[in-house]
């Protein structure tokens, strides 16, 4: 079933990986700390018809993405025609008021957009959540299949697979497209950041700059990069890895130490283009989520192609009193979190938990929502030389540039706890490479 | 983008002092260490005056494990190799990944040399994790002012480390000419008047080794 020549290769990858530093940084007890991303070899593989439908859904969502963000920061139509009540927007921390009216370098809101996925034992791909802002994840896989390659080189003349060496190119042509005139920076906030490795290793495979705020300066509504002599070049595009509160003290949090004062007044005139967009968390938030296949209806005219896991907002009644009666069978998202965390499952809690978690919800109900538990398809991965299931899922990476643009590959991570639906790498999960088949 | 900024800058300068002050403190612990095997225990008196660092250590073995390996001596080869990988880890697009993974295994090598019996030999492995570096910094950064940055670091350090022990005039003269014909092609900003200094000191029959110290240090501006 499986060429066990490259899975006899998994240790010799892990340690190229090891070797190039490719990790991610946590922090634990307040400590940061440099963590290896564990590798496993046995890949998530796609069919290309499969991918072909994936590809479709997911450009379809991310359009309809856009167009919302582009809705609500402008005419706000979708909010007139009752299709999203207007709480959900107001009352999101990924709403900015600072954004009304701001139209980011040729109405491209959302350039880099990770989706994740899950497949169920139906088969069914899933649609779990949109990741608007700074999703990050794809450096992974792009280097993890290099190094696969390097490690089993007949692996890759046995198998036909759609090449995942273009990530690089695809981000370059996003990044290119709206570069308004100047040089073109990947913003970092720095070494310290959970995914420093991937802003690093990014900037040197595209060609872009990496550099800190202190690095850039706002002079005259234009972004300048100052070089050692003094001298300024004039920055055109910036791929920042930063949040949005963060990207500016004049205008967002005013602590903020890693930002650059007066970027968004550059932004707002047109200066610079920022990938992505200042104010996306609105259209990333677990709630507007829901709402999603009706934004895909009312701004494309189509049915959505890829399904939401289902989904309630205890904010309407009728989904609360689902939620209540259905309460051990759902899992339960905090709106405002991510990286896993703020994800509780009803049938873990305990009775007192429950009772606390219930009035808790009745008192914030627009800040859950609740999802079925999706029975999703066991991945296989190889532990301690044995192979045994895990929950995975998929990050897919679609890129906004003159044409929307699906990366054929994508991170796959996976739990390595068994009874565990928690995936994500801050949380002790392992990533795989995503296999598309190209015949 | 050919343009480096003023951080960049300084961490290309301080990544070649650092891998240039782990090299050279390796070689010369190397040797320490072989004499503390059989003939004298206690010559790492000796080792700490020649370098001007405390000699904090309470035994032959203490100065063995601690100036090698510990995290909290800022003067061990170990707390180096720490500043040599921060500059580096933050470099990665101006070096390559390729580069960067020497200075990486150094490391890797340097934790395996500290559990060790044997520890001259994963030491050596460190040796050689720099040497490859340092090679492939010639070899695969095409940014000229870069490399340049990174090799001024490295014979600025290496001139302040010949010059407090007190190595002989040849090997001074050597690296005071290499830094001349260098130091003009670097991001650095830099004292010529300091450099001629250097070049009329090594020109005297006995070196002042503690002239040649004190110019180094304040070469750069």
């Amino acid at each position: 079933m499986y060429d066990m020549d490259l899975f006899e290769h998994t240790d010799t990858v892990n340690e190229l990986l090891a070797r190039y530093g490719v990790k991610f940084g946590i922090y634990k007890n307040n400590e940061f700390k440099e963590q290896l991303f564990p590798f496993d070899a046995i890949p998530r593989i796609i069919e290309k018809d499969e991918f072909s439908k994936l590809e479709k859904g997911l450009k379809q969502r991310v359009m309809a993405l856009n167009l919302f963000l582009k809705d609500i920061y402008g005419e706000k139509k979708i909010i007139r025609d009752k299709v999203v009540p207007e709480e959900f927007i107001y009352a999101s921390s990924g709403y900015l008021t600072q954004c009304e009216g701001v139209m980011p370098v040729k109405g491209i809101y959302s350039h880099i957009s990770g989706i994740d996925l899950v497949q169920g034992k139906n088969k069914e791909w899933y649609i779990l959540e949109d990741n608007l802002r700074v999703p990050s994840g794809a450096s992974y896989p792009m280097i993890a299949r290099e190094l696969c390659r390097r490690s089993s080189p007949r692996t890759f003349q046995d198998y036909k697979l759609e090449d995942n060496r273009n990530y690089a190119e695809l981000l370059r042509r996003t990044l290119d497209h709206v570069n308004v005139e100047g040089h073109t920076v990947i913003l970092t906030p720095g070494r310290y950041n959970a995914a420093y490795f991937e802003h690093s290793y990014l900037a040197e495979r595209t060609g872009a700059h990496l550099a800190n705020g202190h690095e850039l300066i706002v002079e005259d509504d234009k972004l300048y990069f100052i070089g050692v002599e003094g001298k300024k070049e004039r920055v055109g595009a910036v791929y920042r890895r930063i949040s949005d509160e963060y990207l500016d003290p004049m205008t967002f949090c005013e602590e903020s130490v890693i930002g650059i004062p007066h970027i968004f007044d550059v932004y707002r005139k047109g200066n610079v283009a920022l990938l992505n967009a200042v104010g996306n968390g609105i259209a990333d938030d677990k709630g507007i989520y829901y709402f999603v296949p009706k934004m895909i209806k009312y701004y494309l005219g189509e049915d959505p192609i890829l399904q939401n896991a289902p989904t309630y907002l205890p904010f309407y009644k009728e989904d609360m009193d689902y939620v209540l009666e259905h309460f051990d069978d759902l899992v339960l998202k905090d709106v405002a979190e991510a990286g896993g965390y703020g994800v509780v499952f009803g049938s873990s809690m305990t009775a007192a938990q429950k009772e606390d978690f219930i009035a808790l919800l009745k008192k914030e109900p627009r800040r859950f929502i609740a999802q079925e538990v999706i029975d999703f398809m066991d991945l296989d991965i190889m532990e301690k030389g044995e192979i045994v299931p895990r929950k995975a899922d998929l990050r897919a990476f679609v890129l906004m540039a003159d044409e929307p643009l699906v990366w054929k590959s994508g991170l796959t991570r996976f739990s390595r706890n068994p009874d565990s639906f928690i995936v994500n790498s801050s949380q002790g999960g392992g990533f795989k490479d995503t296999w598309v088949l190209s015949q | 983008m050919g343009i480096i900024s003023i951080e960049q800058a300084d961490r290309l300068y301080w990544l070649g002092r650092y891998t240039e002050r782990v090299y050279t403190t390796i070689r010369l612990y190397a040797t320490s260490y072989d004499i503390m095997i059989d003939i004298n225990k206690g010559s790492y008196d000796e080792f700490c005056r020649n370098l001007d660092i405390p000699n904090i250590y309470q035994s032959p073995e203490d100065f063995k494990a601690t100036y090698a390996f510990s995290q909290d001596d800022p003067n061990s080869i170990y707390s180096n190799l720490m500043r040599a990988y921060d500059n580096a880890i933050e470099l990665r697009d101006m070096i390559g990944s390729e580069c960067l993974s020497y200075i990486q295994l150094a490391l890797y090598d340097m934790n395996k040399a500290k559990v060790s019996e044997a520890p001259l030999v994963e030491l050596q492995r460190v040796m050689d994790n720099i040497l490859a570096f340092w090679g492939l910094t010639d070899d695969i950064i095409e940014s000229e002012s870069c490399r340049n940055t990174i090799k001024v670091g490295k014979r600025i350090e290496r001139i302040d480390l010949y010059g407090r022990l007190h190595l002989s005039k040849e090997m001074l003269v050597r690296e005071v000419h290499r830094l001349a014909g260098r130091i003009d092609r670097c991001a650095l900003h830099y004292r010529k008047a300091v450099m001629d200094d250097l070049g009329e000191l090594i020109k005297e029959e006995q070196l002042d080794y503690y002239r040649i110290v004190q110019e180094i240090e304040q070469i750069l501006e």
